[in-house]
């Protein structure tokens, strides 16, 4: 078997992960009937997971990165495809600039084409060689990443795009689901893409794919607030693809290759100041805007108006991860910079003020996503912090981010559809109504800020990479505290327990809702008690393997000991037994139940909360959470922070010109 | 000694002392409210009556909150004495803390319900002032396990003093003293509703009041680690940081938490970033 995959070509394996899901999801949106869109997009989820642990197989075998241009079609080479479709592309761009009387996005296209075109035919042409794909262990999670949870969101859209099209009155005649399935395997196809290619001319066509495919999602539902955030995450990404053109355009003069490896390994060798300083620093801005990183975290808070399986798919496996898989890639380039100071801590300046905003908000949502671009700021952070640890703690973090924000996302999905709101307070008591999707949010919750879980261990990854740089360290300290926060009030109000429910009744999850559910909490659950063996046999060999162009010495570059060296299983044993034995102890028969103390005016001995009033009346308890909107109101905060954010922007360009 | 004798060991101790120390309390809070006060022994009476009554509960996540706030707490003590990771340490007990907020949720009270509201923000005014104490510590020491302190030569207070203060501040606020109790009061007879706790009885208090016992003596051993290379100067410490959260608790009455937020992320985390700054500036820690 291993010898069979250590012989497939990787031409292959980047051909069924990247144009196979788009193709068959051009036979989803022509073949309109409900088997064959379910049969396909589950037929797609097995063809992505399967390339994708061939993938990792391939990788296991060969041992070594593999650098390697797949054959073209028809005789052509695949620069050639590309930059037709690249064009194309842009043509599209300009079209909706046009007809949709958006002169933003017109005057955008028409500054990314620029650079593009430069490149492409003028005398930078020499900047374009040799192998255009890449494959290392950074690749292989990714890829992973983007196959495995990608191809579980797709499949959980599946039942979710029919009650949501039901809900809203639409015939299957003018069902819009054929379209949303194509938009989504594109969008998977186009993440392999952007992840597997070494070329940053191949990078920025599957970078933009994923800008077009987030558009469509997001306006999705055609309603004008869903147009209108489609469009701000439009113009926001292509001022990020802006600067990733330009970036492009200053390294391929600086460097002379758009070949990331290429640069990073010329500039880690022989540094060439404050020009490759600017491009890589252009580069990192469009992993903000892709990212969603303060000023540009806006779009994403509107991606949440798109249907929630979108949702899950721009804040897990895809799309925010391409902005911070940007920064983490290229960072061994500008390591040991003034650049790279401001990134972290503008990323820790992201994490914390994000972390702030979320405890002001009750839409659930609105809370997902602004702890998506609290833990993207983290990412970033590591990025900057550019040390072997800090990256190690990036990788963990996109690897546990990807699951738990995955689960959260479905599983707030499937209790919209249980209780048709999205408000935190509608949710309360959910733990007597939906017990078993509040036990996996909670599950997902608590992965996301607890020990033992693999979020909160690469978090101290962080914070121990981050002592060398007290300005990120405050960050660090005060974002993790204020997370703690706003998770905690969120499980409190699921966990508020309807005292007439003695036993609750486990509800009936559609088996395309279970599946997923079941797969991402044991996962989140499983990587998390595997978490030793995963940073020692996978992580850590995958920071060693492309930061070695900084530090060759492989094994002992991640300093992590102390953590490592904590009996993990045993406290994930004593938690596990600690959590039981009560159950043991508290069971039904011998245990009485009561009500809450009411000053002695309880109405009889029901466990219902319900208390005497005035002239005897009865009235229910009623309690609510609290969300401090006269500290922590958006409205508070948003401009100062914005301001700040830009400051850090600008610092960025300027850090360019500190020396070394 | 081993591992093994030396965890068993403060397994079985640390309750005693932790149990001890919170009778002393008692006393000598009594005295200075003009009071005989109970028996030295009395909290240690208090946890075997709780245990003997029959269960009762309002559902069944209170009973798995108190269960892991106990479990949490019992490891914490142990990865102390055992050397462990200070950081790893610090989360697990935050689990503990965000596992009795939790219980305190699971009721539909309004009374456990305002207490859970309030711990958080306890956790939010506690928790970055333990971690920047720990950073300082690896900033002497060069490293965050526990045993790299027992290895230095020189004690850590000569190198961050303010942390001494932080430390008594947390104490105060973990151990619910005035005016830092706004989620809810240590001793019982200082109001009438007990804000978190109200909602647990029997057992499940049994294991909350021996978690208390535990926390204690891991926030003892905080502070004691600040003098560890003479054992008496550093219980000296200890205590003198423990009774003064006692007669601040006497002399004083319960915050808002709005003043409780303000005052220890401007004074509180004010001491500790000064301290940092300074360890920062002296060390030269390398980048």
């Amino acid at each position: 078997m291993l010898v069979w995959i250590g012989g497939v070509r990787p031409g292959i394996l980047a051909g069924l992960l990247v144009l196979a899901p788009a193709i068959l999801g051009l036979f989803v949106f022509l073949i309109r009937t409900k088997w064959s869109r379910k049969g396909i997009v589950t037929a797609s989820g097995w063809v992505l997971t399967l390339s994708a642990l061939a993938l990792f197989g391939l990788g296991a075998v060969r041992r070594e990165a593999i650098p390697f241009t797949p054959a073209g079609p028809l005789g052509l080479s695949w620069d050639s495809v590309i930059l037709v479709l690249d064009l194309a592309l842009m043509a599209l761009f300009g079209a909706i600039g046009v007809f949709l009387r958006k002169p933003a996005i017109t005057a955008l296209t028409l500054l990314q084409l620029g650079p593009i075109l430069w490149i492409e035919f003028g005398p930078l042409h020499s900047a374009i060689g040799g192998p255009a794909m890449y494959v290392d262990w950074l690749t292989v999670i990714m890829v992973m990443i983007v196959s495995v949870i990608g191809s579980i969101v797709a499949v959980y859209g599946l039942p979710y795009m029919k009650e949501h099209e039901k809900h809203a009155g639409i015939a299957d005649s003018a069902s819009k689901r054929p379209r949303f399935f194509l938009t989504i395997l594109v969008f998977l196809g186009a993440m392999n893409g952007l992840v597997l290619s070494d070329s940053l001319l191949w990078v920025f066509f599957f970078w933009e794919v994923t800008t077009l495919c987030s558009f469509l999602l997001i306006g999705h539902d055609g309603t004008p607030e869903a147009q209108a955030n489609a469009f701000r995450a439009l113009w926001m990404n292509m001022v990020g693809g802006v600067c990733f053109a330009a970036g492009m355009l200053v390294l391929a003069g600086v460097v002379g290759t758009v070949s990331i490896q290429g640069i990073v390994l010329a500039e880690t060798a022989e540094p060439s100041g404050a020009p490759a300083l600017l491009g890589f620093g252009l580069l990192c801005v469009a992993g903000f805007t892709k990212a969603a990183q303060m000023p540009f975290q806006s779009w994403l808070l509107g991606a949440m108006v798109a249907p929630t399986p979108v949702s899950a798919l721009l804040h897990s496996s895809t799309m925010v991860k391409a902005g911070v898989y940007l920064v983490a890639r290229l960072a061994p380039a500008f390591h040991n910079t003034a650049v790279s100071d401001v990134i972290a801590v503008a990323g820790g300046f992201t994490f914390a003020s994000a972390a702030l905003l979320a405890i002001g908000q009750s839409n659930a949502k609105r809370v997902l996503a602004y702890s998506t671009i609290s833990n993207l700021g983290l990412i970033i952070a590591c990025a900057g912090l550019n040390t072997p640890l800090s990256m190690a703690a990036a990788v963990m973090l996109i690897i546990f981010h990807a699951i738990s924000k995955a689960l959260l996302f479905m599983a707030a999905g499937v209790i919209e559809h249980g209780i048709w709101s999205r408000d935190i307070e509608d949710m309360q008591g959910l733990v007597s109504r939906m017990p078993l999707t509040t036990f996996t949010m909670v599950i997902g919750i608590l992965s996301m800020l607890l020990p033992p879980f693999g979020v909160l261990i690469a978090k101290l990854a962080a914070i121990e990479a981050s002592v060398r740089m007290p300005a990120t360290l405050i960050l660090l300290v005060a974002g993790s505290t204020l997370t703690v926060v706003f998770w905690t009030k969120w499980t409190g109000r699921l966990l508020t327990a309807d005292p007439s429910v003695v036993f609750p009744k486990i509800e009936h999850l559609h088996s395309m809702y279970f599946v997923p559910l079941l797969l991402l909490t044991a996962g989140a659950v499983s990587f998390s008690a595997m978490v030793v063996p995963l940073l020692t046999e996978l992580v850590a060999p995958a920071v060693a393997q492309y930061y070695r162009t900084v530090q060759t010495d492989a094994t002992t570059i991640i300093q992590f000991d102390n953590v490592l060296g904590v009996p993990w299983a045993l406290v994930f044993g004593v938690l596990t037994i600690a959590a039981l034995l009560p159950l043991l102890y508290f069971r039904a028969p011998r245990t009485r139940r009561v009500g809450a103390y009411l000053c002695g005016e309880q109405v009889d001995d029901a466990p219902a909360s319900t208390f005497r009033t005035a002239a005897e009346a009865a009235a229910p308890v009623t309690v609510r959470g609290h969300y401090f909107e006269r500290v922590v109101g958006e409205s508070l905060h948003t401009r100062w922070m914005t301001s700040v954010s830009l400051v850090a922007l600008a610092l960025l360009f300027g850090a360019a010109f500190v020396p070394r | 000694m081993s591992d093994l004798a030396l965890g068993a060991i403060a397994l079985v101790a640390a309750p005693l002392l932790g149990g001890f120390l919170i009778g002393l309390d008692r006393r000598l809070t009594a005295r200075l409210q003009n009071r005989a006060g109970p028996p030295l022994l009395q909290p240690f009476y208090d946890v075997l009556k709780l245990m003997g009554k029959r269960p009762m509960a309002c559902n069944a996540i209170q009973g798995i909150c108190a269960s892991l706030y106990l479990a949490t707490s019992i490891l914490g003590v142990l990865m102390l004495v055992l050397g462990q990771d200070l950081l790893v340490l610090l989360f697990i007990v935050a689990l503990g803390a965000v596992m009795l907020i939790l219980g305190g949720f699971s009721v539909k009270s309004p009374y456990s319900q305002l207490g859970s509201q309030r711990e958080v923000l306890q956790m939010l005014a506690y928790e970055p002032l333990l971690v920047f104490m720990v950073v300082a510590t690896y900033l002497n020491t060069g490293s965050f396990s526990a045993s790299s302190i027992l290895a230095l030569d020189r004690p850590l207070l000569l190198a961050m003093p303010m942390f001494l203060v932080t430390q008594t501040l947390v104490m105060a606020i973990k151990m619910h003293k005035s005016p830092f109790d706004v989620s809810a009061s240590h001793h019982a007879h200082q109001e009438l509703v007990r804000g978190v706790y109200t909602e647990f009885s029997g057992m499940q208090l049994a294991l909350i009041e021996l978690a208390h016992f535990y926390e204690l003596v891991l926030l003892l051993g905080f502070v004691w680690f600040l003098w560890h290379t003479n054992w008496v100067v550093g219980a000296v410490l200890a205590l003198a940081a423990y009774t003064t959260t006692i007669l601040i608790d006497n002399v004083t009455a319960r915050m808002t938490w709005r003043w409780l937020v303000t005052f220890t992320w401007t004074w509180g985390v004010g001491l500790a970033v000064a301290n940092l700054a300074a360890i920062y500036l002296t060390l030269r820690v390398p980048r």
